[in-house]
């Protein structure tokens, strides 16, 4: 019977939306339902206007419905509720009542309850249980049904006539005003339906807050939907996801990733599996901070606002201070500080925060992030190294209860790879590893011009792209990103950075011009990097001025030298290592995400877009053929010219500027876009 | 401090050029020295430091005990000597013999001309295990007798050495590490060649590792009798000194470690503050809780009235605020249906600094759907009380001089009855007639305090506003015992629900401890056309303000005055969004957790619970 009814509200709901609903089309084959619910709600109406000359002598929580929903205009339909809601306050009403008072949650009431026979009533208890109401469907004016979800699992609402406390006139008024969507605390007997369903029967029912929107409903769609969604209904958290397992947002029942993101409640209100992910990062979180603070660190807050953003290398938030008139950076690591918190005697601290980089958005990277960063005295990086593998895998068999997990690497349409935690991490050592994976053989001195070359060159042997300014640091960067990391699937550590990579490292103590460093690589992203720390001064001074030569030669994520901290250094930082952790990247490895927005409640998003005029979408029209019809003219300028010249090269080049002056002498777009591109050849 | 800053500059040339050149270095960096020291005594040491490398062990006894003599009163000399000592190791042209060097164990022993790296003491150790703290030991030994010593353990510890006193055959160290302090006793017999090394190379303020056995000496003081020893990391700078320890204030907020070098309990703020914070979590995960973090980085700075931080996003290319509060993001998680969440998180105010405010602070917020601000109360009172309990022990504790008594239950009081108390008037008797409070408040605040604050209810838009004022003038400062004051008025509380009986009022209350807001916390405002009249009356009023101050420039005390209203509130159209969607009945509560600790250490500034305080730019 159930079914039914859903199968109408379905069809009903896939009709176009018009406005007023009366004049619309209905769709064949709910015809006569789709009538029979007209004649109910035009009967609503009519009821509505009484109850609205009544309401004064009701101020307890009559409420009105309008027009039955899901055929209507969303707007409509929020303006309808904003209408119902004035009317219930002008009577006295209170829509939003202050408390009530919920004896168990949900979660708990299943718990208890699940093991009821079928057809049992206990109908001497009484519960209050409160939640959210996804699904109603109505049977008569005297029964009504609710799917109630709190803490992301249901129980059916029978609301009988018969059981409650309302005379059936009331009751069918008040409950035809009860909407989806709407936050309801009932209080009443549980029971069990005769097919087995867990229910509760509701003598007092009471809308806590209502739902004034639509709520986005699940369309009716393949079979595996449905079965994705039944899996949270009335059940344990036995067939819940857990960490490890995989998941696939396709099959949500809200898949708008935009609406998703931005609107997040919703996203947690529909897709049951989201409040997982968001449990599982605040487990990674405890577990981190249990496994530190068994080892005696202490956790510590050090700024967030600097006056100089060191400890990494990356572009940072300015922002001003107004009383003290002074310029800001939001930091962009917390390494600085907690090292000099080492020299003041603090032997383990570590702190768990949020960084700030003010850099694109993008699958792997939002401009606020969360780590882990400890230094730990007396410590070097080969017992860091042990640290790592034992908190890791440790981890993953405490979310897991294995050491495997499972992992989409290749999208969510392709079979999941598995990723395998069992320690100890296999260990590669950057250079020897560069050397043998890509045959090369790399000058000792990377410091040295010949090294800058070598590089280079092997970048362009191997067709490895590294954009200007080509650093010795950067080239290897990515020469180790394509020779290296991608073979880093299960977690791999590799160790012994150059020193030109690794500023704040210390040199490594057998092999000259390396670090004592190291990066955890899982399904080949970065996701811890620690070393043994430098601590002699002098030293970290010249590393500093090394850097600096980088940023005038054009990197600009070099870094900056902190005078406090170095002298903090003199004053003798004891042998140290220091190691930090990604903690959203490892969320997304444990939650089968793609995305570093599906770990963050409230990701960065772009501003939204407005919604362009007519006339500016039409300019835009223009303009895009426009570019399109002169990169056909150039391609045909360049096939022509190539043939007559054979040099290919300066051809392309002839044919690009030829390109760009026309752009710009039709204004279709400006030359600076193209400078990039030109300085590319 | 600028000759500080030349000094530091030559001193790293100095630094640098040893390792370009020996020879060369070794004449420059004795003359550089020469130069910067100040007092003889002072120079004689350091020319005696100079020639160490070149000369036997023997002269540089006289030179130690020189530096000794002057050790807090020429820092640069020192800087300078031991940046000798450390880099005292042969000609290196390139920093890659320096491992090889390192690598070295005692074999070039003989060359006396090059100190500690090349006798294969590297300054900058790399690792050192411990089978001990300092703390342990003392533990686990006090029960030796005076005299006896337990030969068959041994023992290894490092911490750094705080105080040095040596003799010809004999040096005892005060070494300390994270736990606590530790004697290592040194003698000749055992050390041997090690001894005299100890005796050169050792400086208070070094961190050194030693292995021993454990031995109670003579007078009853416990020690380490040190087998072997290595120096871990040599310290540039001279430590405080010890009996003045370090008084410029500014400079142990802008060099905490030092602070902490000198002062051992400043630490223990920070080993109790992560006590603390530790101790809410465990409350409010044992509660059934779940910490989440919502953004630093807002499109619109809500949830509290405050001057927010701008910054620019680049590639976003828009303007983004430092949150001033977690209030609206977390409301939005109970609208998606988690029931119980807390964020433990950083806070941004652009505003003035003071021992109270710091333009970052850390605060809980905590939100619980089905509860109301009844419920907080409670909450407010157990989380407090855990934390005394796990800081003192006890309920009953002392904060700078003044007794107070955390045992439950704590006063419950409206604001209007505090106000009547404290002033006899009754504030609801003026209904809404603002001229008539105001009347009476210019009055009150002229006779009761003590720099005319009567101006302060010139601005005031409303009666509530008024009230508020004469509170936070008149009563707040003798809230000394912890007290709830509850129910305020409607028009200063945007995010409050109405109280179920009182009308005007909110269903509201703020935790005062000691004169000071520790928490406040509400019955949530669930609906969304309350909302967002409230939030379009609060920015209506933030611009009224900000109009009368730049036209009224009798206000305008400095610039300052002025600035607090120049800058934009907006409205979170999402956050009301959301609370459409239907926000379940909630309670919620923000606690200012520098504040707690404040109180529970004894501070008497924010800057001593934060261990990098913002402040004023040096000159």
């Amino acid at each position: 019977m159930a079914d039914g009814i859903e199968e109408a509200a379905n069809s009903v709901s896939n009709l176009s939306v018009t406005n007023p609903p009366a004049e619309e089309a209905p769709s064949k084959n709910a015809l006569k339902k789709e009538l029979k619910k007209k004649k109910k709600e035009e009967e609503n109406r009519l009821k509505d206007e009484e109850k609205k000359k009544k309401a004064a002598a009701m101020p307890q929580s009559q409420k009105p419905s309008s027009a039955d929903d899901e055929d209507m205009d969303p707007t409509q339909y929020y303006e309808n509720r904003l209408k119902v809601l004035a009317s219930v306050k002008a009577a006295g009403g209170n829509p939003y009542p202050h408390k009530f008072q919920a004896s168990m949650t949900i979660t708990e009431y299943i718990e208890k309850y699940r093991v009821l026979n079928e057809g049992d009533h206990l109908k001497d208890v009484e519960v209050n249980i409160a939640g959210r109401i996804m699904n109603k469907r109505t049977s008569s004016s005297k029964l009504f049904f609710y799917d109630l979800y709190g803490g992301g699992l249901k129980v059916q609402v029978m609301a009988d006539a018969r059981e409650s406390d309302m005379d059936e006139v009331e009751f069918a008024k008040y409950h035809s005003g009860v909407k989806r969507g709407d936050i309801v605390g009932i209080c009443g007997y549980p029971g069990k339906s005769k097919r087995g369903e867990l229910s509760i029967f509701p003598k007092r029912f009471t809308v806590l807050s209502p739902c004034l929107h639509m709520m986005p409903r699940q369309k009716a769609g393949p079979g595996i939907e449905n079965a994705s969604v039944k899996k949270n209904e009335g059940k344990m958290a036995s067939d819940v996801w857990v960490p490890g397992m995989t998941r696939n947002p396709e099959t949500y029942i809200l898949k708008d990733q935009e609406t998703r993101y931005r609107q997040r409640y919703l996203d947690l209100m529909l897709n049951h599996e989201v409040r997982q992910i968001f449990k599982t990062r605040a487990k990674i979180i405890n577990y981190i901070r249990d496994f530190l603070n068994k080892l005696d660190f202490l956790e510590v807050e050090t700024p967030m606002m600097n006056m100089i953003a060191g400890g990494a290398a990356a572009k940072p938030f300015v922002t001003h201070h107004n009383e003290l008139n002074m310029k800001l950076f939001m930091r962009i690591a917390p390494e600085l500080y907690l090292k000099e918190l080492v020299v003041g005697g603090l032997d383990r601290v570590y702190e768990i925060g949020k960084q700030f980089r003010n850099e694109g958005i993008d699958l792997t990277h939002n401009p606020e992030f969360t780590t882990c960063e400890f230094y730990m005295a007396f410590a070097d990086y080969n017992d860091l190294m042990a640290l790592t593998e034992e908190m890791l895998s440790g981890m993953v068999r405490s979310l897991t209860g294995g050491y495997k997990i499972k992992y989409h690497a290749n999208g969510v349409d392709k079979d999941p790879i598995e990723i395998d935690f069992t320690p100890p991490f296999r260990r590669i050592d950057m250079i020897e590893g560069l050397e043998t994976m890509a045959n090369l053989s790399i000058p000792k001195d990377l410091s040295s011009e010949a090294a800058n070359k070598y590089l280079l060159d092997a970048c362009v042997k191997f067709d490895v792209k590294c954009p200007p300014p080509q650093t010795t640091t950067r080239l290897l960067d990515k020469l180790v990103g394509h020779f290296l990391e991608e073979t880093c699937v299960n977690p791999t550590f590799i160790i012994n950075h150059p020193e030109i990579m690794s500023p704040l490292a210390k040199w490594h103590r057998s092999k000259p011009g390396l670090t004592e460093r190291f990066e955890l690589f899982v399904n080949k992203h970065e996701v811890c990097n620690a070393y043994t720390e430098l601590n002699d001064p002098v030293v970290q001074r010249q590393r500093f001025a090394e850097q600096l030569k980088d940023r005038q030669s054009g990197d600009d994520e070099a870094m900056a030298l902190d005078e406090t901290f170095c002298t903090a250094l003199e004053y003798g930082l004891p042998p140290t290592g220091g190691w930090g952790l990604g903690v959203d990247r490892l969320a997304m490895l444990f939650t089968d995400s793609q995305n570093i927005k599906e770990v963050l409640l409230f990701p960065a998003m772009k501003p939204q877009d407005e919604p362009l005029t007519k006339a500016e979408s039409m300019e835009n029209k223009k303009i895009m053929s426009g570019i399109i019809l002169v990169s056909l003219l150039k391609d045909c300028l360049y096939i022509h010219f190539r043939e007559a010249s054979k040099d290919r090269e300066n051809t392309l080049l002839i044919c690009t500027i030829v390109e760009i002056w026309i752009l710009e002498k039709t204004r279709l777009a400006s030359a600076q876009i193209f400078w990039p591109r030109l300085i590319s050849y | 401090m600028d000759a500080l800053r030349v000094w530091r500059a030559s001193s790293h040339f100095i630094g640098f050029a040893s390792r370009a050149a020996c020879a060369a270095a070794t004449s420059r960096a004795s003359v550089s020295v020469r130069i910067r020291c100040c007092s003889s005594s002072s120079a004689a040491s350091a020319a005696a430091a100079a020639e160490l490398p070149s000369t036997t062990v023997a002269p540089a006894n006289p030179g130690r005990r020189g530096r000794n003599s002057s050790s807090t009163s020429d820092r640069e000399s020192i800087r300078a000597i031991r940046l000798k000592k450390a880099n005292s190791f042969p000609s290196q042209n390139s920093s890659f013999f320096s491992y090889e060097e390192s690598l070295l164990p005692l074999e070039i022993d003989d060359e006396l001309v090059e100190e500690l790296r090349s006798k294969g003491h590297e300054p900058y150790a790399y690792k050192w295990t411990r089978s001990h703290t300092a703390c342990q030991l003392q533990d686990i030994y006090s029960h030796l007798a005076n005299g006896e010593e337990c030969k068959e353990d041994l023992v290894s510890i490092a911490g750094r050495i705080i105080a040095r006193r040596a003799f010809g055959k004999l040096a005892f160290l005060t070494l300390r590490d994270d736990s606590g302090t530790i004697q290592l006793y040194c003698e000749k017999e055992i050390l041997e060649d090690q001894f005299e090394q100890l005796k050169t190379f050792v400086d208070i303020g070094d961190i050194v590792g030693a292995r021993g056995s454990m031995k109670k000496m003579e007078k009853g003081e416990l020690s380490v009798c040190v087998k072997n020893f290595e120096i871990l990391t040599k310290s540039l700078l001279p430590l405080p000194d010890k009996y003045h320890g370090l008084t410029d204030v500014d400079k142990r907020y802008r060099q905490r470690y030092v602070d902490m070098i000198a002062n051992h309990e400043v630490a223990d703020v920070f080993r109790i503050r992560a006590k603390i914070v530790s101790e809410i979590r465990k409350t409010m995960e044992s509660l059934g809780f779940i910490e989440v973090e919502t953004p630093v980085l807002q499109g619109a700075a809500g949830g509290a009235e405050a001057r927010p931080f701008v910054t620019y996003h680049n590639s976003l290319g828009r303007n983004l605020y430092l949150r001033i509060a977690t209030e609206l993001h977390l409301k939005r998680m109970l609208v998606g249906g988690l029931e119980k969440v807390f964020e433990i998180g950083r806070i941004f105010r652009n505003e003035g600094i003071s021992t109270r405010h710091n333009p970052e602070f850390t605060t809980i917020e905590m939100y619980e759907a089905y509860s109301d601000y009844q419920s907080m109360m409670n909450m407010a009172e157990e989380i407090v009380t855990q934390c005394a309990l796990v800081v003192h022990g006890n309920l009953d504790i002392d904060y700078q001089g003044v007794q107070i008594s955390l045992q439950r239950p704590w006063r419950r009081e409206t604001m209007h009855n505090l106000v009547k108390e404290a002033t006899g008037i009754d504030f609801d008797k003026f209904k809404n007639n603002l001229e008539a409070a105001k009347g009476v408040a210019r009055g009150i605040l002229e006779s009761r305090s003590e720099n005319n604050d009567s101006h302060l209810v010139e601005t005031c838009p409303s009666v509530g506003h008024v009230l508020n004022e004469i509170f936070e003038t008149i009563v707040e400062p003798t809230l000394v015992q912890p007290t709830f004051v509850l129910d305020y008025p409607i028009e200063i509380s945007p995010l409050a629900k109405p109280h179920r009986r009182q009308k005007g009022l909110t269903e509201r209350f703020e935790l005062y401890i000691c004169g000071r807001e520790i928490a406040n916390a509400f019955s949530e405002l669930t609906d969304p056309v309350d909302q967002r009249s409230r939030f379009e009356e609060q920015i209506k009023q933030h611009n009224d303000k900000r109009a009368t101050l730049v036209s009224n420039s009798k206000y305008v005390e400095g610039e300052n005055t002025f600035d607090d209203y120049s800058y934009e509130v907006s409205l979170d159209e999402d956050f009301l969004t959301s609370l459409e969607y239907g926000m379940p009945p909630a309670s919620g509560m923000g606690l200012g957790i520098d504040r707690l600790v404040m109180l529970l250490t004894n501070s008497a500034s924010i800057r001593d619970v934060i261990a990098f305080p913002v402040l004023k730019i040096q000159h």
